[in-house]
C-alpha cells in the first residue's frame, strides 16, 4: 500500500459507497418474503420516476413501508455503532472498547427502560423522552465507567477499563430489572430492549439516525488527526497541541449521542463497534483518517448482512439482530484477546 | 500477560449471558428450600401413611405427569401456580379452597385476592410451605424432581396439569374435580364446553377464510400464534385457515409475511391499557397493511383476556367470541 497521502483518495470512497450500495439494494431485494428482482427494480423505479406502482401493489406493500425504512435504519445504526467503536478504540487505546463491553448501551437502555416505566415523554415528539433519557445515561455511564477506570489504574489499560465497563453493565442491566419487576403491566414494552431489534422502523426513525450520523458521526469524523495523537499517547496530544480535555469532552458527548440514538431507536443491538473497526484495521491500517470513514461504511454493510440472515435464516420467523451481531462479536472478542495474548 | 486468562474467561462467560438473555435469571430452582425442606418431612408423612388405606372417603388420581397421588379426602387447601388451574377451580365453585395462588393468575377478579405466590421459573417452595396447602396444582413447565421431593417431605401433594390441547384441558377439569370431590361439577363444566364447542363447529361454513392471531404487536416484535396452539385449535374448528399454521407454538415473524398471506381475519390478544391508540386502530394505521383483507374490512378483534391463550374453560367462550366475530359479519 502507497503511504502517498493519509487519508482516503475519492476513489476509494466511491469503491466504499458502490460496496455499500450494492449490499444495501441486496438487502432490499432479498428478505421473509421473496419478491422477484424486476419486481424490486421496477418498484424502486418507479418511486424515483414519480409513476404509481400499481401493477405491483404486494411488491411496493412489502418494499416501501416495511422493508426499505428498516434497511435503511439498519444501515445507519451499524454505521453510528461501527463509527463510535473506532473513535473509542483510539481515545482510550483499548481494542475492545465498544458501546457493549464498556457498558454504554446498558447506560442507555436503563435510560430508555426509566422513560418508558414513568411515561416521560416530550409533547409532540413520541420518540423524544426515551431518547434524551438513553442519551443522558449514555454519557453519565461514559463518565462513570471513565472516571472509575482511572481512579483504578490512572494508564486506563485495557483489563481495568473492560472489566468495570462488564461489572457496570450488570449493575445497569439489574437495575433495569429491578424497575421491569415494579413496572407491573408496560413490562412488554421494556423487554423489548434487552434484544435489538429493528422491526417497524419507520422513514421517520431513519431521518433521525441519518441527522444524528451527519452532526456527530461527522464530529467524530473530523477529529480523525486527534484520535491518531491520542491513539499513541495523550502526553504525545498535548505535546502535538491538542486541547486534550476540550477534544476528549467533544468526542465522549458525540459517542454517546450516537449511541442513545441508535439504542432508542433499535434497542441493544451489541458488539457492531468491536466488530467492524477490528476486521477494517487490518486493510486501512491503524491511521483514523482511513479507519472512521471505512469504519462508517463497514458497520453499514456488518449490519445490513446480519439483519439479512436475521430476517431470512428461519423464514417466516425473525431472530432478533442482537442475537446474530453478539454471537459473532463474542467468537470476535475472543480472537482479539488471543491474538493480544499471542504478541 | 498469562495472568490474564482468568479475567478473559469470566469476562466472556458474562458479556455471553448478558448478550444471550435481558433477564440473567437462571431456570433452576435455589438449593436453600430444598434443604430446609428436607428438615421438616417426618410428621407429615407419616400421618399421611396411616391415613391413605383405611379412609373410605380416599381419593386416587393420575395426574398429567402420570404419577398417581392418592388423598385421603377431598383437597380443601390448595395451592395453585398457573393461572388455568385457578380458573378451573373457580369453575368449579371450589375457589374459596384456594389459599395461594401463582403471581400471574387474575381471573376471575376474586383470584387476585389470595395470597400470591412466585411461579414458573421463580418457583420458591419456602413461601408455597409456609401457606401450608395439601395440594400443590402446577404446570410441568419449571418443576425439577428436588422440587417435589422437597414438597412431598413436607407433606404437600404435587399434582401436575399440563393441558396441551383441548382434549387437555377436559383432562385437567377431570382431574381438579376428582381432587376436590366436585366429579359432578367437572363433568358438567366439560359437557358445556363440548356443548359450545360443537354447536360451533357445526355453524361454522367450510368456506376457508384466513386468520392471523397476533401474540406481541409490531412495536415489541411481531409474534404470531401458529399450530399446536389452542388459537389454532379453535380456528380450525371454526373452519378457519391460520396463516402461520407453518410454525409450531409462538413465533416472531416478519411483518412482510403478514402482508404477503393477507389474512381474512386478524385476532389481536394486546392488552389496551387506556392511552393512545387501542390495538385494533394500531393494526389498521400500519403502514404497508392498507391492502391486508382484515384491515379493508375492519375485521380485528382484540382478545385482551387471555380467552384464547390459556388452557382453561374460557376457551368456550374466547371461541364463541371468535364464532361470533367471524360469522356474524358476515350476516351483517
Amino acid at each position: 500500500m502507497k503511504k502517498t497521502r493519509e487519508g482516503f483518495r475519492p476513489l476509494n470512497y466511491l469503491i466504499l459507497a458502490a460496496i455499500t450500495l450494492a449490499i444495501l439494494l441486496l438487502c432490499v431485494c432479498v428478505g421473509s418474503v421473496m419478491l422477484p428482482l424486476q419486481d424490486t427494480v421496477a418498484v424502486l423505479w418507479n418511486v424515483i420516476t414519480g409513476a404509481g406502482n400499481q401493477e405491483y401493489e404486494l411488491a411496493a406493500n412489502i418494499l416501501l413501508p416495511v422493508r426499505l425504512p428498516r434497511v435503511l435504519c439498519v444501515a445507519l445504526v451499524g454505521a453510528s455503532l461501527s463509527l463510535c467503536g473506532a473513535a473509542m478504540q483510539g481515545l482510550l487505546k483499548n481494542p475492545l472498547a465498544d458501546g457493549t463491553t464498556l457498558g454504554v448501551s446498558s447506560g442507555a437502555s436503563l435510560g430508555a427502560v426509566l422513560a418508558i416505566a414513568f411515561g416521560f415523554s416530550l409533547p409532540g415528539f413520541p420518540l423524544g423522552g426515551t431518547m434524551v433519557l438513553a442519551i443522558c445515561f449514555a454519557f453519565l455511564s461514559l463518565l462513570l465507567i471513565l472516571s472509575l477506570a482511572y481512579k483504578l489504574d490512572s494508564s486506563l489499560s485495557t483489563n481495568t477499563i473492560i472489566l468495570i465497563g462488564v461489572i457496570f453493565s450488570m449493575f445497569a442491566s439489574s437495575i433495569s430489572s429491578l424497575v421491569i419487576t415494579f413496572a407491573g403491566d408496560r413490562v412488554k414494552t421494556i423487554t423489548f430492549w434487552t434484544m435489538g431489534s429493528l422491526q417497524g422502523s419507520s422513514y421517520e426513525n431513519a431521518l433521525l439516525l441519518l441527522i444524528a450520523l451527519v452532526l456527530f458521526g461527522g464530529i467524530l469524523l473530523g477529529h480523525a488527526r486527534e484520535l491518531n495523537a491520542f491513539a499513541v499517547g495523550e502526553d504525545n496530544a498535548r505535546s502535538i497541541g491538542v486541547d486534550v480535555p476540550r477534544v476528549k469532552l467533544t468526542l465522549l458527548i458525540s459517542i454517546s449521542v450516537l449511541i442513545g440514538v441508535c439504542v432508542s431507536v433499535s434497542g441493544t443491538i451489541g458488539f457492531v463497534g468491536l466488530v467492524t473497526p477490528h476486521m477494517l484495521r487490518s486493510i486501512t491500517g491503524p491511521n483514523h483518517r482511513r479507519l472512521l470513514p471505512a469504519a462508517l461504511f463497514g458497520g453499514a454493510c456488518f449490519l445490513l448482512l446480519s439483519d439479512l440472515l436475521a430476517r431470512t435464516l428461519l423464514s417466516p420467523r425473525e431472530l432478533p439482530l442482537g442475537v446474530i451481531t453478539s454471537f459473532i462479536g463474542s467468537v470476535v472478542f475472543i480472537y482479539i484477546f488471543y491474538k493480544a495474548r499471542a504478541h | 500477560m498469562k495472568k490474564f486468562m482468568p479475567y478473559v474467561l469470566s469476562l466472556l462467560a458474562a458479556l455471553l449471558l448478558m448478550a444471550c438473555s435481558g433477564k440473567a435469571s437462571s431456570p433452576q430452582e435455589e438449593p436453600a428450600p430444598t434443604g430446609e425442606a428436607a428438615a421438616q418431612p417426618e410428621t407429615s408423612g407419616e400421618t399421611q401413611a396411616s391415613h391413605t388405606e383405611s379412609s373410605p372417603t380416599s381419593i386416587t388420581v393420575t395426574d398429567m405427569s402420570g404419577r398417581e397421588i392418592t388423598l385421603t379426602e377431598p383437597a380443601t387447601r390448595i395451592v395453585a401456580l398457573t393461572a388455568s388451574d385457578c380458573e378451573i377451580l373457580y369453575a368449579l365453585g371450589a375457589g374459596d379452597t384456594l389459599v395461594g395462588r401463582g403471581e400471574y393468575c387474575d381471573w376471575p377478579s376474586q383470584v387476585t385476592e389470595v395470597p400470591s405466590v412466585q411461579s414458573g421459573a421463580d418457583t420458591n417452595i419456602e413461601q408455597i410451605i409456609a401457606l401450608n396447602p395439601q395440594v400443590l396444582l402446577m404446570s410441568t413447565m419449571a418443576q425439577t424432581q428436588e422440587q417435589i421431593a422437597a414438597l412431598e417431605n413436607a407433606g404437600i401433594q404435587v399434582v401436575v396439569s399440563d393441558a396441551q390441547d383441548i382434549a387437555g384441558v377436559y383432562e385437567a377439569i377431570t382431574l381438579i374435580g376428582t381432587l376436590m370431590g366436585k366429579t359432578q361439577e367437572a363433568d358438567a363444566l366439560v359437557a358445556d364446553m363440548q356443548a359450545t364447542f360443537g354447536n360451533i363447529q357445526t355453524e361454522a361454513s367450510g368456506d376457508k377464510k384466513t386468520v392471523y392471531f397476533e401474540v406481541s404487536p409490531l412495536e415489541y416484535g411481531l409474534w404470531a400464534g401458529g399450530s399446536d396452539t389452542f388459537m389454532d385449535e379453535i380456528a380450525q374448528m371454526l373452519g378457519l385457515t391460520n396463516i402461520f399454521a407453518d410454525i409450531r407454538g409462538w413465533g416472531e415473524i416478519s411483518q412482510e409475511q403478514v402482508i404477503e398471506r393477507a389474512p381474512d381475519y386478524i385476532v389481536t390478544v394486546t392488552m389496551y391499557f387506556g392511552e393512545g391508540p387501542t390495538p385494533e386502530e394500531e393494526i389498521s394505521s400500519r403502514e404497508g397493511w392498507e391492502n391486508i383483507p382484515a384491515i379493508q374490512k375492519g375485521r380485528i378483534l382484540n382478545l385482551q383476556n387471555n380467552e384464547l391463550s390459556r388452557p382453561g374453560p374460557r376457551l368456550a367462550e374466547g371461541a364463541q367470541m371468535l364464532f361470533d366475530f367471524v360469522y356474524g359479519q358476515d350476516a351483517a
